[in-house]
C-alpha cells in the first residue's frame, strides 16, 4: 500500500476521531461531575443529528443552512438535557451506579422510538455544505474538506473546554465538585446547578457531535446504539472523568479503526472493542486519572 | 448457649413459609406440565420462549443479583451457545445431541476468557470491561461470514425430527428449565453461593475472611455463562435460526431489565421478569409498533419506584408481616 | 510470632509508613499507638496484604509473608478486624459467622451441599459466646454500632486465627460498650491464650491490657517495649504521650 492512501486514511481516522472526542468529552464530563454513566448520552446524539436534518430542511439547503443548524440543534439538545436532568436524573444521585444506568437506559428505549414517531424509520441524508465540499491535498494524501473541517473543530471545542474548565470560575467549581465529593456538600444549593450545568452542556456536546456527523452517514435508528458504546469505551479507557484521557483514547479509537480498514478490511468493525478491551486489561485505571 | 424462645418461633414460622412454597411451585409446575392441551400453537411457542429467557435471565441473576456483579453483557454467552448448536451442525457431521452438550460448555468457555480479565477489575470498570469484551465477540460473529453468516446469521437448523413439534419443544424447554433451576437453586443456597453473596456486600471482609474472592467472582461467571449456553441451546430448538442481533449488547440490557422487574434479591424473580417481559412485548406489539416506548417506561417506573422488583417487593412485605408477629 | 522489619510505604509521594519495626511475641496483647495520621491503619493493611508494601519484610512465624493477597495471609494464621464496620450487611449475623467458618474450613468452592446443614452447631456456639444469640436470623445492618463491632471480632476469631489484629476495635463505642472488649480482649488472651495486635486511641485501655507497646510517629516506631518502658520514653513523651497523659 502507498503512503497516499495510508496517510488519507489516517487523517481520516483523526477526523472521525475528533467526533468521538467531542461526544465522548461530554459523557465524561457527566460521569466526572454527576457520576452517572449516561447511556441516554447516544441518543442525545443522534437527537443532535435528526434535529440539524430538521432545521436544514427548514432554514433550506443554503449555505447558512447549514452553519444555522450547527448552532440550533445541539442547543436545542442541551435544552431537552436539562428538561431530563432537571425532571429525572436529579432524583436518583444518591442510588447505586446500575439503577442509575438502568434509568439512563430508559431514556435510550423511549427516545429511540419517539425519534422513530417524528421522524420516520426511513434514512436521512444531508448534502455537505457548498463551502466545504471537494478535498485537499496534502503531502501527497487526500482529504475531504469536510474531514478537514472536523479536524479544525474538534482542538477548538477542546480548547474551549480548557478555557471553561480552568480559566472560569464556574468550570473551576465543576473540577472540584469532580475531584471531591464533599464540594457537593460545600456548594449546597449550587451544586444543583452545576450539575444541571453540566448535564446540559454534556448534552450540547453530544448534539454538537450528532449534528456534524449528520452531512457524512445515513443519519437513522440505531445511531444511537453504536455510538453509545463507542463513547462508554472510550471514557472509561480515558480515564473516567478525564476530558483529556477521552481525547486521546479518541484518537486511538477514531485512528485505529480507520487503518483497520486498510489492512483488516473485513475485520475492521473488531478493532474499537479489541482496543478498548485490550487498553483496559494493561491500564484497568485508564490511560489517565480518573475524575481529574 | 441462649437460643432464644423467639428465633425458634421465627425459624418455625420460616419453615411453614417454605413448605407453603415449596407445594406451590410444584403445584405449578404440574400445572406446566398438562397446561399444553389447553393452548394455541402460538401460545405454546411463546411458553417455550418464556421458559427459555427465564433459564436466561436466571443465570444472570447468580452473578447480577447474588454475585452483585454488574455484569452488562450477559446475552453474549446465550448466543454463543446458540451458534455453537448452529454452526457445529451446519459445518460438521455432529449430531444435534453432540452439538447441544458441547454448546453449553463452549458458552463457558467464552465466559471464563471473558470473566478473567474482567474480575481483576470493580464495579463500572468490571462492567464496561464486560461490555468492551462481549462486542468484541458480537463484531466477530457479524463480520466472520464464512463461519457465523455474517449479518444473515444460519437458518434452517437441521434439529431432529422428534423436537421440532411444539409439543416437544414445549416440554422440552420446561424440563431443562425446571432441572436447571434445581441446580442454579442448590448453587445458591450452597456454601459456594453463601460466599458469593458475602462477596456481593462486602469484598474486603470476604477476602479477610481467607476467601480468593476474584476466584469464586469467576467461577460464578462461568457457571452463569454455561447456563445462558444451555438456554441458547432451547433457542435453537424453537427457532432454528441464529443472527447476531442474539448478542448484541441491547439484547443484554433486555435480560437486566428482566431481573430488575422480577427482583434482583430473589432466586425466582429473574423468571417472572422475563415471562412479563415476553408477554408484554406480545401484546402490547398487537395495538402498538412502539413496543420499545413501553418498556422504557415501565423500566423507567421500575427504577424510581420499585428497585427491589416485584418479587422483592412481596417478599419484602411477607418478611416485615412475619416480624411483626414475633415482636 | 510476627515481625515487622524496616517496612516503608508511601502514596502519592506522601510516605505513609516510612520506617516501622514491630516485634509481638506469641500469646501477649502488643499495642500500636500514636497519634492520627502516624500510619497505623497503614500498618496494619500491610500486615494483613490490604496494601502492598514499597520495601521491607513481614515475617509471620518466620515466614516473609509480604507481597501476599490478604486471603493468602489469613489462610496463613491472621484475622482482623477493621476501623470501620466491615460486616455482611445483608446476611444474617448467623450467616455471617458462617461464611466465616466455610471459607476456614476451605469449603467455599463446594456447590451442591446445602449450606444450612453446615456448621450450624459451631455458629450457635459463637454466637452465643459473644451474647449475639438473639439476633441470629436478623440482617446483620440492623443490629446495634456496638453489636455490629462485636459481630465483627466474632468473624475475625471464626477463622481461628494465631493472631488477631484489632484495628480500634472500641472506636464510637459507648463506656459501657467498651468495657465489654476490653473483657473480651483479656478473656481471649489469658483464657485461650490468642495473640493479639491492636491499635487503640484510648490510653487507659492501652496501657490496661497490653503487655507490650510500639509507638509509630509519623511513620517510624519511635519507641518499642514494655509498657512502663515506652511511658517513661523521654523520646515518646515529646512525640505523643505528653499531651495524652
Amino acid at each position: 500500500m502507498d503512503f497516499a492512501t495510508f496517510a488519507s486514511q489516517f487523517l481520516i481516522g483523526l477526523s472521525r476521531g475528533m467526533i468521538f472526542f467531542i461526544v465522548s468529552a461530554g459523557l465524561t464530563l457527566v460521569f466526572g461531575v454527576l457520576r452517572v454513566s449516561n447511556f441516554a448520552h447516544g441518543s442525545l446524539y443522534m437527537l443532535g443529528a435528526f434535529l440539524a436534518y430538521t432545521a436544514i430542511l427548514w432554514l433550506g439547503q443554503g449555505e447558512a443552512g447549514f452553519w444555522l443548524a450547527l448552532l440550533i440543534a445541539p442547543l436545542a439538545v442541551a435544552v431537552i438535557a436539562l428538561v431530563i436532568e432537571r425532571g429525572l436524573l436529579r432524583f436518583i444521585y444518591k442510588r447505586e451506579h446500575l439503577m442509575q444506568m438502568l434509568l439512563t437506559y430508559s431514556l435510550v428505549l423511549i427516545f429511540g422510538d419517539l425519534v422513530k414517531m417524528v421522524w420516520g424509520s426511513d434514512y436521512k441524508s444531508l448534502p455537505v455544505p457548498q463551502a466545504l465540499t471537494g478535498s485537499f491535498h496534502f503531502l501527497e494524501a487526500n482529504l475531504p474538506v469536510y474531514n478537514a473541517f472536523l479536524l479544525l473543530i474538534g482542538p477548538l471545542v477542546a480548547l474551549g473546554l480548557w478555557f471553561f474548565l480552568f480559566r472560569t470560575h464556574l468550570g473551576k467549581l465543576c473540577r472540584a465538585t469532580a475531584a471531591d465529593r464533599e464540594m457537593v456538600d460545600v456548594l449546597g444549593q449550587n451544586s444543583t446547578w452545576i450539575f444541571a450545568l453540566v448535564f446540559a452542556l454534556g448534552g450540547w456536546l453530544a448534539g454538537l457531535g450528532g449534528a456534524l456527523i449528520a452531512p457524512t452517514v445515513n443519519i437513522a435508528m440505531g445511531m444511537d446504539a453504536n455510538i453509545i458504546i463507542y463513547a462508554f469505551l472510550i471514557v472509561v479507557v480515558g480515564g473516567l472523568g478525564n476530558v483529556w484521557g477521552a481525547l486521546i483514547s479518541s484518537l486511538i479509537m477514531g485512528v485505529g479503526e480507520s487503518l483497520g480498514v486498510l489492512f483488516i478490511p473485513d475485520f475492521a468493525i473488531i478493532l474499537p472493542y479489541l482496543i478498548a478491551g485490550v487498553l483496559l486489561i494493561i491500564r484497568p485505571s485508564g490511560l489517565l486519572r480518573s475524575a481529574w | 448457649m441462649s437460643c432464644s424462645y423467639s428465633t425458634v418461633r421465627a425459624e418455625k414460622r420460616v419453615q411453614k413459609r417454605s413448605l407453603v412454597l415449596r407445594l406451590a411451585l410444584i403445584g405449578l409446575v404440574l400445572f406446566f406440565l398438562i397446561l399444553p392441551s389447553f393452548l394455541s400453537p402460538y401460545a405454546l411457542y411463546l411458553m417455550a420462549t418464556i421458559f427459555t429467557t427465564a433459564l436466561l435471565a436466571t443465570s444472570l441473576n447468580l452473578v447480577l443479583g447474588y454475585g452483585g456483579l454488574m455484569h452488562l453483557h450477559h446475552a453474549v454467552f446465550y448466543g454463543v451457545g446458540a451458534y455453537a448448536v448452529a454452526i457445529l451442525m451446519t459445518k460438521t457431521a455432529l449430531p444435534f445431541w453432540a452439538a447441544a452438550i458441547i454448546a453449553p460448555f463452549a458458552a463457558a468457555l467464552v465466559a471464563l476468557l471473558i470473566g478473567w480479565f474482567s474480575v481483576r477489575l470493580r464495579g463500572l470498570y468490571f462492567g464496561m470491561l464486560t461490555l468492551a469484551l462481549g462486542q468484541l465477540v458480537w463484531a466477530i460473529v457479524y463480520r466472520w461470514n464464512a463461519l457465523t453468516g455474517g449479518d444473515d446469521g444460519i437458518h434452517a437448523i437441521p434439529v431432529p425430527e422428534v423436537l421440532t413439534s411444539l409439543n416437544a419443544s414445549y416440554y422440552l424447554t420446561l424440563i431443562v428449565l425446571v432441572l436447571s433451576l434445581l441446580v442454579l437453586f442448590a448453587i445458591v443456597k450452597s456454601p459456594f453461593g453463601l460466599i458469593l453473596t458475602a462477596a456481593r456486600d462486602n469484598i474486603p471482609r470476604t477476602g479477610s475472611i481467607g476467601v480468593n474472592v476474584k476466584r469464586h467472582q469467576l467461577a460464578a461467571f462461568v457457571i452463569a455463562g454455561f447456563f445462558a449456553g444451555i438456554a441458547g441451546v432451547l433457542f435453537i430448538v424453537i427457532d432454528r435460526s441464529v443472527a447476531p442481533s442474539l448478542l448484541y449488547w441491547n439484547k443484554s440490557a433486555e435480560v437486566l431489565i428482566m431481573c430488575l422487574m422480577g427482583g434482583m434479591g430473589t432466586f425466582l424473580g429473574p423468571s417472572l421478569g422475563a415471562a412479563l417481559l415476553v408477554l408484554l412485548s406480545m401484546v402490547v406489539g398487537v395495538y402498538t409498533e412502539y413496543w420499545l416506548l413501553v418498556l422504557g417506561l415501565i423500566l423507567l417506573v421500575l427504577v424510581l419506584f420499585l428497585p427491589q422488583g416485584i418479587l422483592g417487593f412481596v417478599s419484602g412485605k411477607l418478611k416485615s408481616a412475619s416480624r411483626k408477629e414475633v415482636d | 510470632m510476627l515481625r515487622v522489619d524496616k517496612v516503608r510505604k508511601a502514596f502519592q509521594g506522601f510516605q505513609a509508613v516510612a520506617d516501622a519495626n514491630l516485634t509481638v511475641p506469641s500469646g501477649m496483647v502488643t499495642a500500636v499507638i500514636g497519634p492520627n495520621g502516624a500510619g497505623k491503619s497503614t500498618l496494619f493493611n500491610l500486615i494483613t496484604g490490604h496494601l502492598q508494601s514499597d520495601s521491607g519484610q513481614i515475617l509471620f512465624q518466620e515466614e516473609n509473608i509480604a507481597g501476599l493477597p490478604p486471603h493468602a495471609i489469613t489462610r496463613k494464621g491472621i484475622g482482623r478486624s477493621f476501623q470501620l464496620i466491615n460486616i455482611f450487611q445483608r446476611l444474617t449475623v448467623f450467616e455471617n459467622i458462617k461464611a466465616a467458618l466455610i471459607a476456614r474450613e476451605g469449603k467455599t468452592m463446594n456447590f451442591f451441599l446445602p449450606a444450612r446443614r453446615l456448621f450450624n452447631d459451631e455458629v450457635w456456639d459463637i454466637l452465643g459466646e459473644f451474647g449475639l444469640a438473639d439476633f441470629a436470623e436478623r440482617s446483620a445492618s440492623l443490629m446495634s454500632y456496638g453489636d455490629q463491632k462485636v459481630l465483627e471480632i466474632a468473624i475475625a476469631l471464626a477463622t481461628k486465627p494465631k493472631l488477631l489484629l484489632l484495628d480500634e476495635p472500641t472506636a464510637g463505642m459507648s463506656p459501657e460498650e467498651t468495657r465489654k472488649i476490653v473483657q473480651l480482649i483479656k478473656r481471649l488472651s489469658c483464657d485461650q491464650g490468642l495473640t493479639i495486635l491492636l491499635t487503640e486511641h484510648d490510653m487507659e485501655l492501652v496501657f490496661d491490657v497490653a503487655q507490650r507497646i510500639m509507638v509509630l510517629h509519623q511513620g517510624r516506631t519511635i519507641a518499642e517495649g514494655l509498657p512502663e518502658d515506652v511511658r517513661r520514653d523521654a523520646g515518646v513523651r515529646s512525640a505523643y504521650l505528653g499531651e495524652a497523659i
